[in-house]
């Protein structure tokens, strides 16, 4: 049993109003916004909805990667401190967000509601990024592409801890992270869990050349400016249940300098190598890519500022169900091919 | 992603919660009201804790 009445869990628990809600109807997700594709999510806030701390998150690896019983345990007795410190007047928090409820998503009305479906957590971020893409504001790199990883600039966790630092890399340790650092301000807003990180690392834009990660180095506050890797924004995202993504069922990788020139390809083009192709491009028949080939331009393009490989550049720039013409590469030959992006439907 | 996967995936977060659902039988009184536990948060002067769950 891992959280008996007596448990350090259960104690802590104790402390809290605690309510569960697993239908989005009447949620006011203004308040409560996330990454709508985490399938269980926590907050701690107090009763004039100011919000103490998020817990929960996900990588594409793995649902749980940062869930974790002991960094909840430190969530809650972090939220504990804070809620004393509000009680006495000392805590200044943000504003409540304005609020705003899936009513409000006129598509999700028309497909769910009126069908008196189960709003589930998922349909809202989807449905807000239909809504956008109908309404011409989607902004791909930020609602599709939500929840960068805070790995690809270098940053491991030690989870159990909650925002202590297990091992600094790449950008990271350039800016002078150490292992033992313990996270507390992300672009100089406070964070108490991964889920704040995660939440206010997807408020960077996606423009930003730098991101400011405040850390507390045995007891010696520290600002590391942490240098952003072009695409530090990208996450693979299969694992979401997105409309607004157009699946084209491979996956490439950026061909290398070396291998540009050697097929005398565009060195700042986004040639790319086809290292897997997914079952369901044989059985929906979307195109007919085999592993090995290299496309070399998509409609004619064969760069883009932003995509370094085919498929992100399909992903960037058409919309879900479009077809577009491929410029492959296939044993000498140069021959175009049809593809077929497809609509994840998820039980809509 | 498959819908195994995605089946995997719900199997995964509902082990998380196996713990505080635990306590739940035990102890912790998770109401399903949100309204109902800011009312309560308020007259008592406890914080809120959340759960967001995808059941489906």
């Amino acid at each position: 049993m891992l959280s008996p009445k007596d448990s350090s869990l259960g104690k802590l628990l104790s402390q809290y109003v605690c309510v569960r809600i697993t239908r989005m109807d009447t949620t006011d997700v203004g308040l409560f916004d996330r990454d709508w594709n985490n399938a269980v999510y926590f907050f701690a806030l107090n009763a004039e909805e100011q919000i103490y701390l998020r817990y929960g998150g996900r990588d594409a690896a793995s649902p749980d990667t940062y869930l974790d019983l002991n960094s909840l345990e430190v969530a809650l007795a972090q939220s504990l401190a804070q809620h004393q410190r509000y009680l006495s007047g000392e805590l200044k928090l943000e504003p409540r967000p304005a609020p705003f409820f899936p009513r409000e998503i006129p598509l999700l009305v028309q497909r769910t509601f009126a069908q008196r479906q189960c709003v589930e957590c998922h349909l809202i971020g989807d449905f807000q990024n239909i809504q956008r893409e109908q309404d011409g504001t989607l902004d791909k790199l930020t609602h599709l592409y939500r929840s960068p990883d805070i790995k690809t600039i270098g940053i491991y966790l030690d989870v159990p801890k909650g925002l202590v630092v297990k091992e600094a890399q790449g950008a990271a340790l350039a800016a002078g992270m150490r292992p033992g650092d313990r996270i507390a301000r992300w672009n100089d807003t406070p964070v108490l869990t991964f889920g704040d990180v995660q939440y206010r690392y997807d408020k960077v834009d996606r423009r930003a050349k730098t991101v400011t990660v405040s850390v507390d180095r045995a007891g010696t506050p520290l600002d590391l400016a942490i240098a952003l890797p072009d695409r530090w924004w990208w996450t693979d995202l299969r694992f979401r249940q997105s409309s607004v993504d157009p699946r084209s069922d491979f996956e490439d990788r950026a061909l290398t300098g070396d291998e540009k020139r050697k097929l005398g390809l565009k060195p700042d083009g986004f040639a790319s190598y086809v290292k897997h192709v997914g079952e369901l491009a044989k059985a929906l028949k979307t195109h007919e890519l085999r592993v090995g080939d290299i496309i070399v331009a998509v409609d004619g393009v064969d760069h883009d500022d932003l995509a370094n490989t085919a498929e992100l550049y399909i992903k960037l720039r058409k919309k879900a169900g479009q077809s577009v013409m491929l410029d492959v590469l296939r044993e000498g030959q140069r021959i175009p091919m049809q593809l077929n992006t497809h609509i994840l439907s998820f039980r809509k | 992603m498959t819908m195994v996967q995605q089946l995997a995936v719900l199997a995964c977060a509902a082990g998380f919660t196996a713990g505080l659902m635990h306590a739940e039988d035990k102890s912790i009184d998770w109401l399903g009201d949100y309204r109902e536990a800011l009312r309560q948060a308020r007259q008592t002067r406890k914080p809120l804790f959340v759960e967001f769950r995808c059941e489906a």
